[in-house]
């Protein structure tokens, strides 16, 4: 019996092919947006993740705000912290500016970034080739420059390297160390891949108006970043006079980006959901027109000893094998299109586990729900009425 | 075996009622083969559908084997038609596409028989209505007349006790009808069951044992109560 009804079912999807693939393609648009939507999510989810793991989620990002901007930080108290708190391992203050550097002709714009030798252990940069500013270089004419910049400084006949000149204003640095490429983090103000890096008094000298008034620090394994910065604001204020101190704790951003994608994720299925909905719409308007059409074979199949439930259960099986096949085609509509948005995005693509269950899951709901109604309006129909019609 | 006892059926159309059948009696045995004319209108389909148990009547009682089945519910209902009455139409009403043996095995179906003993029994069926070479076809690749055969042998496939037929040769030729007639009066001595015609053409009425002929929704002659006139 159920082997025949299957039969029918898809003979009947198939009679009417065009207005099944109607419904066809709502249901599996929607299925497919679902999971889509919900994969993507999984995907900036993981991303954003990612980045806060490259820039460690221990890190707490400086800033002294004065009454007319930013502020200065008292240099001194600060690299003393690390001494006086426990909670902190490091800290690393930097100057932020900018302008043009010049290398053989090629003239780019770029980040300057004034910075203690600790700078690169706390940010986590790696080095490409040379080495990074160290304690005894503070007054030497040394430069690093982060990947990008290096690249885009080269030319076809001189790639910038360890040794090389870098021009910048009046000055000329030589070129002690190059970073390998890294992933922006979402916590520091600039990106190192399009920074060059000096001592502290030599981006006093290049960056126009120079105030040390960042700082990023580590924090303990265990510390808490939240009484950590408290604690850090309270040692600081004291040297502050009028100014106050901004801590911005890396943790507090991945609860903020967790909840925005949650939010976003959210809308996204919201999104999908209302394709299928469409879907469903889809599916049920083809059973309603399929069963106005095939009245008579109701009232045939009452006549001859159908009871109510065998007509409801003809017509759900038509629904339930368009929705499930609706279902499938969409897992790969929406597994294809977060393939798709991985690779324009260039960020690693995974699915999220919940995504194909719930999108299959909720794609077959719908159609059911959708084919509920007229199955059970074409088993109510009256044997004589149906089998009158012309 | 069939009782119909004062039989009424008005329809409501808008706020007008019409009486399509009025005060209808009538008694049919097991075994029976009876015609039913009437002109168009006269409410032969009606009669048939309260017969067939598929519509009820608005006044009236009606029993089978003694029984009373206006009180049964719409899937008792089903159940009663599945087992007790075939049915065949002027325009066959076979599903396109299902083939013959499948159209066959319909009621067999819906009476939970295993699909196997069910093909079994309906190709035995179409074997007795001369298609036994025409199992696998679908109904659109046959002939008015073997459609007809077909949807006989859906009828009968179940073995029922009554066999309701509306205008069965109405879409038919001459010869093709008489052929289905055959087959009905065949079928009526070999299986005993009770076979009810409704028909326009006096030829095939003429071939029951009894008829009945209906007018203005009122039984106006029965050919086993009026002696027929000579
Ligand atoms: N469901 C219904 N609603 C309203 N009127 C109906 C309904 N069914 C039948 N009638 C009316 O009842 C009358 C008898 O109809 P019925 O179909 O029984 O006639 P018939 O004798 O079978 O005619 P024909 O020989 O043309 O098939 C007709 O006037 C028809 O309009
Ligand atoms: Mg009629």
């Amino acid at each position: 019996m159920l082997k025949q009804v299957m039969l029918e079912a898809v003979g009947n999807l198939l009679a009417s092919r065009q207005r099944s693939i109607l419904a066809l393609v709502g249901i599996m648009v929607g299925a497919g947006a679902v999971i889509a939507m919900l994969a993507v999510g999984g995907i900036a989810r993981n991303e954003t993740l990612r980045q806060f793991r490259q820039m460690g989620t221990d890190t707490l990002l400086l800033r002294a705000e004065s009454a007319n901007g930013l502020g200065t930080l008292p240099q001194a108290v600060l690299e003393e912290l690390p001494r006086t708190l426990p909670e902190v391992r490091q800290i690393a203050p930097f100057i932020l500016g900018g302008g043009n550097a010049g290398h053989e002709g090629q003239v780019r714009s770029g980040t300057f970034l004034g910075v203690t030798e600790q700078f690169a252990a706390v940010a986590r940069l790696t080095l490409a080739e040379g080495r990074f500013l160290s304690r005894h270089d503070r007054f030497e004419p040394f430069v690093v420059l982060g990947a990008g910049m290096a690249r885009e400084l080269s030319t076809p006949y001189a790639r910038v390297r360890v040794g090389s000149q870098i021009r910048v204003g009046r000055y000329v640095f030589t070129v002690i160390g190059v970073l390998a490429e890294s992933l922006q983090s979402p916590m520091m103000p600039a990106d190192a891949n399009q920074a060059l890096f000096f001592s502290l008094a030599n981006a006093r000298r290049v960056i126009s108006s120079p105030q040390l008034s960042w700082a990023v620090a580590r924090l303990a394994p265990e510390a808490d970043a939240d009484a950590a910065a408290e604690r850090i604001r309270a040692a600081l204020a004291p040297a502050m006079r009028e100014q106050s101190v901004q801590v911005q704790s890396a943790r507090a951003l991945i609860a903020g980006m967790q909840g925005q994608m949650r939010l976003f994720t959210l809308l996204l299925g919201a999104v999908g959901s209302i394709a299928l909905v469409l879907g469903g719409v889809g599916v049920m308007n083809i059973m309603l027109v399929s069963i106005q059409e095939r009245r008579r074979e109701i009232g045939l199949r009452l006549a001859i000893g159908a009871r109510r439930r065998d007509i409801s259960t003809l017509f759900l099986a038509e629904a339930a094998t368009l929705s499930v096949l609706g279902g499938v085609l969409g897992i790969g509509l929406g597994v294809a299109g977060a393939l798709a948005f991985a690779r324009m995005s260039g960020w690693a693509f995974s699915l999220s586990p919940e995504a194909i269950p719930v999108g299959a899951g909720v794609s077959v709901a719908v159609g059911v729900f959708f084919g509920f109604y007229p199955a059970v309006m074409a088993s109510r129909l009256d044997p004589i009425v149906a089998l009158r019609t012309e | 075996m069939l009782e119909l006892e004062a039989i009424s059926r008005s329809f409501r159309v808008g706020p007008a009622e019409t009486q399509v059948l009025r005060g209808i009696s009538l008694t049919l045995a097991a075994g029976e083969m009876a015609s039913i004319m009437g002109g168009s209108g006269s409410g032969k389909t009606t009669l048939m559908n309260i017969i067939g148990l598929l519509d009820r009547p608005s006044e009236g009682a009606y029993r089978i084997r003694g029984e009373d089945v206006l009180a049964a519910r719409p899937d008792a209902l089903s159940g009663l038609r599945n087992r007790l009455i075939g049915f065949v139409f002027q325009s066959y009403l076979l599903l396109p596409r299902l083939n013959a043996w499948r159209n066959v095995a319909l009621p067999l179906m819906y009476r939970g028989v295993a699909e196997g003993e069910a093909r079994r029994r309906a190709c035995e069926m179409l074997e007795r209505v001369g298609l036994s070479h025409r199992t696998e076809h679908f109904p659109p690749q046959l002939s008015g007349g073997q459609r007809q055969r077909v949807a006989i042998a859906r009828a009968l496939v179940g073995e029922p006790a009554v066999l309701l037929a509306d205008e069965p040769t109405g879409a038919l030729d001459p010869t093709t009808s008489q052929e289905i007639m055959d087959l009905f009066l065949e079928m009526n001595a070999a299986l005993g069951v009770l076979v009810l015609i409704i028909t326009h053409d006096p030829g095939v009425a003429a071939q029951c044992r009894r008829r009945l002929v209906l007018e203005g929704g009122a039984l106006a002659h029965d050919s086993a109560r009026v002696p027929a006139p000579c």
